[in-house]
């Protein structure tokens, strides 16, 4: 019994100043009574587009084009407000995408419980207190909180909130969307594991839409795949997990590795999704496949039944499900990994011998503190951390958010000073103590050090050319001339691989996709040949099916050229990815240091082993060695 | 509760800033106030004559003694409500002459403000409830037309208008033949003159709360909470009301507070258009006069004013966003 009923589904925005698109197209799936359903995409595959039209809450210039939505045998497609209004929360709830900004910043959080528990129940006044702290319990928090105001409490606890909020109602159908976006991975876990233990428990249906491939592999029944705004795949869990049959399933799919494996593939999708507002000719995918055939470039594809599952590709069907009359010239021979380009990280220490040292931190530490009245806070958010960096290796510094990692990149760079212990910064030629410079020569100190920031999109301003980016370091550290710089950002960026190079000098950051972007403030880290650089999250923002270029693209690149690399992550398959070494901080203390892989595959401190549980592990169910 | 005291001892030590600075900044200035007035008095080409110049600061209770007695009276005058003598209604005090004046003002401006913040808070968030709609058109373009005229210019065309042309109110003055009082004649009388003032500064003052309210509730109406309370199911009225409305409202009140701490200054130019007698017209007039001591005590009781309604903003504010009430440990 279906309790979700989506029947070719279309979304358009039409917006006054801009072309129209549409970005959901022709979708239709259903969802069974207590069915926990993943839906998996890169970002602007329209995945929200349809949560929202889901749930009604389109607002213009977005609408529903086409198609049907029938919730419980009752089409609400068109539903008007009015009669909306009741079956909002009690039957419909969700958990929105940025829920750490989802509840009323003025209002106590039992207040706003208490107005959705009334809107749809006969509980009043002490019934609804009590069904509260109930719920606050279900997702194991303090009722004391009950009184609090948003901004008192932390991100996780939040996001329980949410959650609880929407489970006030005993609702039959909960979409999440991207519930834990933005949390700490520990913290993450936690809660997903709590969602998914309520959900088995109160048996209301889920729709789980996420870029964390991961973790919907690993807690969803079924799995629905997008793509520019189509469902390409949908399979149980197990199934696409064991043989995912779409290209692109197989490329997101491949984006995702176990870390503690001994080689570790992850392939990625060259190119960026199509543009929604053109009308489209053939599979919107093939531009990118590295499977397609004559005929995805002429005929789209419809979803149709493959085994146990549907999917929407010329390829697939005809490997596994040959209609009579095919003709099967050219389809290539079936294979479950992605047939694209792969970034392999063997068990094998890269280079046994290290190269010079040029970082070099001795028992520093940093406290904050911070005065109120007559009284004064101290917060150590850097705790003795003494590690050195060589030449040509990648040391990968790793904790939870509030563990210290930026903190120490701060201090690295000269933005902020050390309480106590020393900054070393060696060169052939001489050695510098960074937490003495004064402003000249620290000027001339951050020659040697570039940072890459974690999100592309704020770090490039969006007012200037990419050919002004790429040649203001190297006029203002190389002393370049005009013309000398010109032809320097031309070569950095074909060496990040943005070629023709001189196309892309007079264009803005906005013309281009995250990857990109990224790609550009490598290279303009690289511009003033720098012998360190700090990489803070520089993959966090972007999305799966690219991170493993990008990731490939800063190994080859400090390789090559010799440079010392402090990469700063939460995320623990990057760093065992690119690291040599890892350091884990905990509470500003390093806990735990060693080469890449034995620090995942033999991690010495608890506080490893629990990063590591966080991890989710999909892969668990499938033999190491298949993947 | 901290958070308070905090405001208050704040409050406390501007007041105190503001008050020595209105007593530092007049005695820095050069010249002798009393050979001003003897100058003036005697014409520009006459010997200064030292007993009249005696006799004038004895007249207006010039200082005498160091600055820190002087300091020292001063705060005591000011703790008793002795500001000294006007120059343009010599032999009255100051403080009797404001004591006139202030209830015109404060019933004047201090209900338009009001009237005008309800009224502009109240289209702005219709505006943007119902965004795109005819109504927000309407709201939208006239209160950026209206904004755009000049106070003093609508005081006008109303004083034309509806006073020359069609003789419905009073021209001028703010009370004509009843005597003032506590009696239903005289506040009839009041009411009648201070109508087409009242209109002048209520259309100039709410435009500025439309426009606000509409576009921080725009801004707001996009934020994530509400989405989530419309998902929800709660009523409209409630959705518009207890989360828009109601965190929309929070930089218009720090506005209100303000505009209301102006309130004391009164309106110069639309209490003199229509000759109201009012703080802005004494204001007016004190400048006009070069009335030193009227005018620095409207300066400071502006001052003042202004501090009470910032420390009336911050309590207020500490009550309708608890983000600010409570600083983490």
């Amino acid at each position: 019994m279906s309790i979700l009923e989506v029947h070719n589904l279309s979304v358009r925005y039409e917006p006054r100043a801009h072309p129209p698109l549409t970005a959901v197209r022709d979708v239709s799936f259903d969802i069974a009574e207590g069915e926990f359903v993943g839906l998996i995409g890169e970002s602007g595959s329209g995945k929200t587009t349809l949560g929202t039209a889901v749930l009604r809450l389109l607002e213009r210039p977005g609408r529903i084009s086409a198609g049907s939505i029938v919730f419980d045998g009752r089409d609400i497609t068109h539903l008007a407000e009015d009669e909306l209004r009741p079956i909002r929360w009690r039957d419909l709830a969700t958990v929105f995408q940025s829920s750490m900004n989802a509840l009323n910043p003025v209002t106590r959080i039992q207040a706003q419980f208490r107005d959705a528990i009334e809107a749809h129940s006969q509980l009043r006044s002490d019934a609804v207190t009590a069904l509260v702290r109930q719920l606050f319990e279900m997702v194991l928090l303090d009722p004391a909180f009950l009184t609090a105001y948003p901004h008192e409490l932390s991100g996780g606890m939040k996001q329980r909130v949410n959650v609880a909020l929407a489970l006030a109602d005993r609702p039959r159908f909960v979409l999440l969307d991207e519930p834990t976006t933005g949390l700490d991975v520990v913290v993450q876990r936690s809660i997903l594991d709590r969602i998914r233990s309520l959900q088995r428990e109160r048996g209301f249906a889920v729709l789980f839409i996420s870029h964390d491939i991961g973790t919907v592999l690993d807690i969803s029944d079924r799995i629905l795949v997008m793509y520019a705004g189509r469902i390409v795949e949908s399979r149980p869990a197990a199934a696409l997990l064991a043989d995912p049959l779409h290209p692109y399933a197989k490329g997101l799919l491949g984006s995702y590795g176990d870390p503690r494996a001994e080689t570790v593939h992850l392939t990625y999708i060259p190119g960026r999704p199509p543009d929604l507002t053109r009308d489209l000719v053939g599979c919107p995918f093939a531009p990118r496949c590295p499977e397609r055939i004559a005929r995805c470039l002429a005929e789209e594809p419809p979803l149709t039944p493959v085994g146990a599952g549907l999917v929407a590709c010329h390829v697939a069907r005809q490997q596994r499900a040959p209609a009579p009359g095919d003709d099967r010239t050219g389809v290539p021979e079936r294979t479950r990994g992605f047939a694209g380009p792969t970034f392999v990280r063997s068990g094998e220490p890269a280079a046994t011998e290290r190269g010079p040292t040029i970082l070099e931190l001795v028992n520093v530490s940093r406290v904050f503190q911070r005065r109120r009245g007559l009284t004064v806070h101290r917060m150590t958010a850097v705790d003795d951390v003494s590690f050195t960096l060589a030449r040509g290796r990648i040391a990968a510094l790793v904790g939870q958010s509030g563990s210290g990692k930026t903190t120490i990149a701060r201090l690295v760079t000269g933005v902020d000073r050390p309480s106590s212990g020393s900054i070393r910064f060696h060169t052939p030629d001489t050695t510098v103590e960074v937490e003495k410079l004064r402003p000249r020569s620290l000027r001339r100190y951050r020659r040697h050090v570039q940072m890459v920031f974690q999100d592309p999109y704020s770090s490039l301003n969006p007012t200037l050319t990419l050919g002004y980016a790429l040649t203001r370091p190297l006029q203002n550290h190389l002393r370049l001339g005009r013309a000398a710089a010109h032809a320097r950002a031309v070569d950095l960026l074909e060496t990040v691989a943005l070629t023709p190079g001189e196309r892309f000098l007079n264009r803005y950051p906005h013309e281009l996709s995250g990857g990109q972007r990224q790609r550009i403030v490598i290279a303009r880290a690289l511009a003033a040949e720098p012998d360190l650089i700090i990489a803070d999250e520089p993959i966090s923002s972007l999305d799966v099916s690219i991170r493993a270029e990008i990731l490939e693209l800063l190994h080859k690149l400090v390789t090559e050229r010799d440079i010392g690399v402090l990469y700063i992550t939460h995320d623990l398959l990057s760093a065992r990815m690119i690291a040599d070494e890892i350091l884990v901080l905990n509470g500003g203390r390093l806990v735990e240091r060693g080469s890449a892989l034995d620090v995942i595959r033999h991690p010495a401190d608890e506080y490893t082993q629990m990063l590591l549980d966080a991890i989710p592990n999909p892969f668990g169910r499938l033999s190491i060695d298949t993947i | 509760m901290k958070y308070f005291l905090r405001r208050i001892a704040f409050f406390l030590a501007t007041l105190w800033a503001a008050v020595t600075l209105n007593f530092i900044i007049p005695r820095l200035e050069p010249g002798d106030p009393a050979e001003v007035m003897v100058r003036k008095l005697s014409g520009k080409d006459a010997q200064l004559d030292p007993a009249a110049v005696k006799a004038m600061r004895a007249m207006l209770g010039a200082p005498d003694g160091n600055l820190l007695r002087q300091y020292v009276r001063y705060l005591d005058a000011l703790a008793h409500g002795d500001f000294g003598l006007s120059y343009t209604y010599y032999p009255y005090g100051v403080t009797e002459v404001i004591g006139h004046a202030l209830p015109w003002t404060l019933a004047l401006v201090g209900t338009t403000q009001v009237l005008s913040f309800i009224i502009g808070i109240t289209l702005g968030a219709f505006a943007a409830w119902r965004r795109n709609s005819r109504f927000d058109s309407v709201v939208t373009l006239g209160s950026t037309f209206l904004g755009a005229l000049p106070a003093f210019w609508i005081a006008l065309l109303l004083l034309f208008a509806f006073g020359y042309t069609l003789g419905w109110f009073p021209t001028s003055g703010g009370y004509e033949d009843s005597i003032p009082g506590w009696n239903g004649a005289f506040i009839g009388d009041a009411v009648i003159h201070s109508i087409l003032p009242a209109v002048a500064l209520l259309v100039t003052t709410s435009v500025a709360w439309v426009l606000g309210m509409r576009n921080t509730m725009v801004l707001n109406l996009g934020a994530d909470y509400i989405r989530l309370a419309k998902a929800k199911g709660l009523a409209d009225r409630d959705v518009a009301l207890r989360y828009a409305a109601r965190n929309a409202l929070l930089p218009s009140v720090t506005g209100f507070a303000i505009a209301l701490g102006g309130l004391l200054g009164g309106s110069v130019l639309v209490e003199s258009i229509f000759d109201y007698p009012g703080m802005g017209r004494l204001m007016a007039e004190a400048i006009g006069n070069k009335d030193y001591p009227l005018l620095q005590t409207l300066l400071l009781f502006i001052v003042v004013g202004v501090l009470l309604a910032n420390l009336i903003a911050d309590m207020l504010y500490g009550v309708l966003d608890p983000r600010v009430r409570r600083t983490p440990a």
